[in-house]
């Protein structure tokens, strides 16, 4: 008995402790922490201590490959503002959506945040986000290219462009070398052709032709399947810009060629059950011949899986050789500021600071990611990254229309797909099912009035080329 | 003769068990030595080259110390809260009749059967705004403390094999329920509060999602298994996985000094209980 | 104790139980589970649909699969992880030596983030490099590569991974319950030339009655409710080979967004979420049913 009393009060103890300690201020813990450093200091500062209150502002991202960077700059922008705002950053990289879902209804909403070219839409829908057109300067009206859905919404500008991600085949060139494959695969046949050889040549080593994260087949197909639909002049999601409808007959050639590789043998073994990282992991050690990504890649070559091969990024191949659209160019958006923000005024000083050319030509530079911005684009000078070369954007990038947002009943097209790539069976009929159950969803969604999918029979994908370079 | 081959077969299968049981705990504790292309690429067993560094990053970037102190004040309270309440619903439950109870032992496993994730926290949160203990580590415990249905039933279980002479003779020397619950029930309990204690707290000491939600805003609130999720890196980029398994590696040794006391309380009683 | 004073003493010792389990426990799963009739995102009005996710489910092939995964993953992990839990506690409640280091050891899995685990697992059953397939083709056990984590081995190896990390917390639990058993019943069986599995089955598992019905059920319940490793192991592939009931319902709630914008499905996950809740009730019903029956006949 006198042992559960003991325990009850080392919990009564430990209680008053820690509220002693979260109302008195807690300079000392956090100060240990460089990870919260910036705005660590004091919650509550002391009225009478300093003359003037500083203003608050809390920025939130997902974002851990450019901490250090951002981390920097802000420091940067806390001691030279002279309008005494404090900015504190929070990084969260799991369950980031959740969150900042939570925070709105608790009113602990961060002042400004930053969202990804498929979150954007819905936080737009759930009204969290406040329009900067007031704000604008009108040097950055003329800076920054405005997207629509992507960073503006019926009229609206909600958030600005800095960077964006790329779409490529990166592939290893030693093994490419020993197989006698002159040049990266422009055509799936050519793709599946490579794929053999370099298998061929390597599997006494362990090393394969292909290879993706197919543990999830969304995020596989996602950054490969995609891509090569999109340089061919078809949707990426399956949705046909030219009819308003879902039509994903485009991807027999393209799942067919995978296939054909998982039947070749030219796959990594148990790519069923590999996430990225893995993948990454295996690759840098010289197993795989190629896979499609994103302009992430280089990074993490250069700082967490030192590649011990030489290597490239190549555009993805097209279905034929004919480049009849773009390849995705992901992006579009990066800081917004939130309508619950009691400071809009402050929070935009320093998105205004965010954006300076100085802090985005310094995000371009050390190669945090593709700058999307034409000027920034135009000065930055080129990162020193290896490998980076290839994912710089071409003629041949540039920034899709919005899918319509549709939930369908059952296994997505890219589960669909996977299954279909193991097991077989008739693609005519499983694009016809898929069809049925995306454009079934569809018309409950534009009957609920959520989504307009207006037909556009004069869309031409080739259109959008030569947007962000001109070769 | 037959008397040892026995003793070799059970210890080999205690062995083989052990083994089996232990090697990816190995696993993981070596990762933590790794490069972290090494852990990731796999096929290796021993560390290349051991790389203490990733302990030391592991603990300065967790905020080790600080977050343990938050993961173990969380774990105690909600661990002694749970197990009063707990254990005084089964006393009840199990010794007297009283119209209702059916309906509360219902309750009780209905709440077992539903799981419908983190959907329910908004409830939950926006209970804990109007409590104004939406930014306290409070909340946290409050919520953590209503979820014990599985340790009522397994308190309950242990109750009924408690002899009911002992508490009987109590009452009719003259002592109340409560009186008879705190002297007899509660020492004769001891090994199922044992169990009971030490699987709160892990429950407790694990949670991610409501420390993450209520700790949104104060850092120095954050508990553990928070900090060792923000090692992880976002979508742009490979996640530290030698990190996150020497921060794993760490945390587990708070558990296992919560394992030991836990040992030897429900160890202690098979000499005072039943004789006493 | 009179009438009144037990009813005083019954309300007044479950009320902090009652009082908690309603406001944080009820209330909340009630508040989700109304979403059960309605269209509902996350944002927005909901839209009252009526029996129309129900309908949905009646015909949802995904949801009616992963009812007969659950089933062979929670059978599978019953049928290892009771025997050799309730096993390994009667050994290790004797006083053989090192069994506080065995019990300690046993323990372990069970403290570990599941997380760095699942990591831990793929360098020891991927099919190719991991460290099984390289032992088991080194001595020459197989002639090839086995696919753990493939479309044929999946659930195998996940009901494996979930049984490593399951049996600690069972044969504690029998530990306890094992603990409220004289020592001298067991001294006097053997004198009177009980052996060790005569004690078992006439001493052992009567006398553990209500702890071991307990400790069934709550390992029932929890198989049938578990998603976690699977979720960080298999994600419920290779195409929804591993996909179990409760995965699905957190995947509705919560999907994964992979490039294309992506919207919850609260109305629907609730009532998957629901159905799925009847199913394990049904089953836990079900069990208390026979057990009881059991118990009859003995």
């Amino acid at each position: 008995m006198k042992k559960k009393l003991g325990l009850l009060m080392l919990g009564i103890a430990l209680a008053g402790s820690l509220t002693a300690c979260s109302s008195g201020g807690n300079s000392g813990s956090n100060g240990t922490n460089g990870g919260n450093a910036p705005g660590g200091e004091a919650t509550e500062t002391p009225k009478d201590d300093k003359p003037a209150e500083k203003t608050k502002i809390t920025y939130w991202t997902g974002d851990r490959h450019d901490a250090d960077y951002i981390k920097e700059k802000i420091a940067a922008f806390n001691e030279t503002n002279e309008d005494n705002i404090e900015v504190e950053m929070v990084v969260k990289t799991e369950e980031y959506d959740q969150a900042l879902d939570i925070a709105f209804v608790g009113a602990q909403a961060p002042d400004v945040f930053r969202v990804k070219e498929n979150t954007i839409q819905t936080y737009y829908k759930k009204g969290y986000l406040e329009p900067i057109d007031a704000y604008l300067t009108e040097d950055m009206t003329t800076k920054f290219p405005r997207i629509d859905n992507f960073s503006s919404f019926e009229g609206k500008t909600y958030s600005l462009p800095n960077y964006g991600s790329t779409m490529r085949l990166v592939y290893n060139i030693d093994l490419f070398e020993k197989a006698g494959i002159a040049e990266p695969p422009k055509t799936l046949a050519e793709m599946v052709e490579a794929a053999r050889k370099i298998t061929e040549v390597g599997k006494a080593d362990g090393a394969y032709g292909f290879a993706l994260n197919f543990k999830s087949p969304g995020s596989a197909f996602g950054r490969s399947a995609r891509v090569i639909a999109e340089m061919s002049g078809y949707g990426g999601f399956g949705y046909d810009f030219k009819t308003g409808r879902f039509d994903f007959n485009g991807f027999k050639d393209i799942i067919g060629a995978f296939k054909q590789m998982k039947d070749d043998g030219s796959m990594l073994p148990g790519s069923e059950s590999l996430d990225i990282d893995p993948l990454r992991a295996q690759f840098a050690e010289g197993k795989i011949g190629m896979y499609l990504s994103f302009s992430s890649e280089p990074g993490v070559y250069k700082n967490q899986f030192p590649a011990k091969i030489r290597w490239a990024g190549a555009l993805p191949p097209t279905i034929d050789g004919n480049v009849k659209g773009v390849a995705g160019f992901l992006g579009g958006q990066w800081m917004v500021m939130s309508n619950q923000s009691k400071n809009k005024e402050a929070a935009w000083k320093f998105m205004a600071f965010m954006y300076s050319d100085e802090v985005l030509k310094g995000y371009a530079e050390g190669g945090f990611g593709i700058p999307m911005v034409p000027h920034i684009a135009e000065t930055a000078a080129k990162p020193q990254i290896e490998g980076i070369d290839g994912f710089f954007p071409t003629k041949y990038d540039g920034v899709w229309p919005l899918t319509p947002t549709v939930t369908p009943e059952g296994a997505t097209n890219w589960d669909e797909f996977w299954r279909y790539v193991n097991e077989g069976g008739d693609f005519d009929k499983l694009a016809e099912d898929l069809n049925n159950r995306y454009n079934a969803a569809l018309d409950k969604a534009i009957a609920s009035g959520e989504v307009t999918a207006q037909p556009d029979p004069s869309f031409d994908p080739a259109s959008m080329q030569g947007a962000f370079a001109s070769e | 003769m037959k008397i040892n081959l026995s003793r070799i077969i059970l210890w080999a299968f205690l062995l083989a068990v052990a083994f089996l049981i232990l090697f990816p705990v190995v696993m993981a504790f070596l990762g933590s030595f790794k490069t972290n292309a090494e852990v990731t690429a796999g096929g290796t067993i021993f560390p290349a080259e051991w790389q203490f560094s990733n302990y030391l990053y592991a603990w300065k970037e967790a905020n080790f110390a600080r977050y343990s102190w938050n993961s173990l004040f969380v774990s105690a309270v909600t661990t002694a809260a749970t197990l009063v309440i707990v254990s005084m619903a089964a006393y009840a439950v199990d010794r007297l009749s009283f119209p209702g109870k059916k309906l509360f032992v219902g309750i009780q496993a209905a709440t077992m059967f539903v799981t419908i994730g983190a959907v329910v926290l908004r409830p939950q949160f926006e209970l804990m705004i109007d409590l104004k203990l939406h930014t306290s580590l409070w909340g946290v415990i409050l919520i953590l403390i209503s979820a014990h249905a599985s340790v009522f039933f397994i308190l309950l279980s242990y109750m009924k094999s408690v002899p009911r002479d002992l508490d009987e003779a109590a009452m009719i020397d003259g002592a109340s329920f409560l009186r008879t619950y705190r002297s007899v029930i509660l020492p004769l309990l001891a090994p199922g509060l044992g169990v009971a204690g030490l699987f709160t707290f892990r429950y407790a000491w694990n949670e991610f999602i409501l420390p993450q939600v209520f700790t949104m805003n104060s850092p120095h609130l954050q508990t553990l298994t928070v900090g060792l999720a923000a090692l992880r890196y976002g979508s742009s980029a490979a996640a530290q996985t030698h990190i996150m398994m020497a921060g794993a590696c760490l945390s587990i040794l708070p558990l296992l000094a919560a394992y030991l006391i836990a040992n030897k309380s429900f160890m202690q009683v098979t000499a005072g209980s039943i004789k006493g | 104790m009179n009438r009144v004073q037990r009813l005083l003493n019954g309300y007044g010792f479950i009320l902090p139980s009652l009082v908690f389990t309603l406001v944080l426990g009820v209330y909340p799963i009630l508040w989700a589970l109304r979403y059960m009739f309605y269209d509902y995102k996350g944002y927005g009005t909901p839209v009252y649909v009526g029996l129309d996710n129900f309908e949905r489910l009646m015909r949802d092939g995904l949801f009616w699969e992963s009812v007969v995964n659950t089933f062979v993953y929670a059978g599978g992990k019953l049928v290892i992880t009771i025997p050799l839990a309730l096993l390994l506690a009667v050994i290790l409640n004797r006083r053989i030596r090192g069994r506080h280091a065995l019990r300690a050891i046993i323990f372990m899995p069970t403290i570990i983030s599941s997380a760095v685990m699942a990591v831990v697992f793929f360098i020891v059953f991927n099919s190719y490099n991991g460290i099984l397939n390289q032992l088991l083709l080194k001595y020459g056990l197989i002639g090839q590569a086995i696919e753990w984590l493939g479309p044929d081995y999946a659930m195998l190896t996940i009901v494996l991974i979930a049984a490593w990390g399951a049996i600690g917390n069972y044969m504690l639990l029998f530990l306890a319950g094992l603990q409220s058993i004289p020592d001298d019943i067991y001294e006097s069986a053997s004198l009177d030339g009980a052996n060790p599995i005569q004690q078992f089955r006439y001493i052992t598992v009567p006398m553990l009655g209500p702890v071991l019905q307990m400790i069934v059920m709550l390992a029932i319940i929890n198989s049938l409710k578990g998603y976690e490793s699977i979720m960080v192991l298999t994600e419920g592939g290779p195409f929804g080979k591993t996909n179990v009931m409760f995965l699905y319902v957190y995947r509705l709630l919560f999907p994964v967004s992979t490039g294309s914008v992506i919207e919850q499905q609260i109305g629907y996950g609730s009532a998957v979420g629901f159905a799925s809740a009847v199913i394990v009730g049904a089953i836990t019903v079900l069990y208390f049913y026979l057990s009881r029956k059991l118990n009859d006949i003995h």
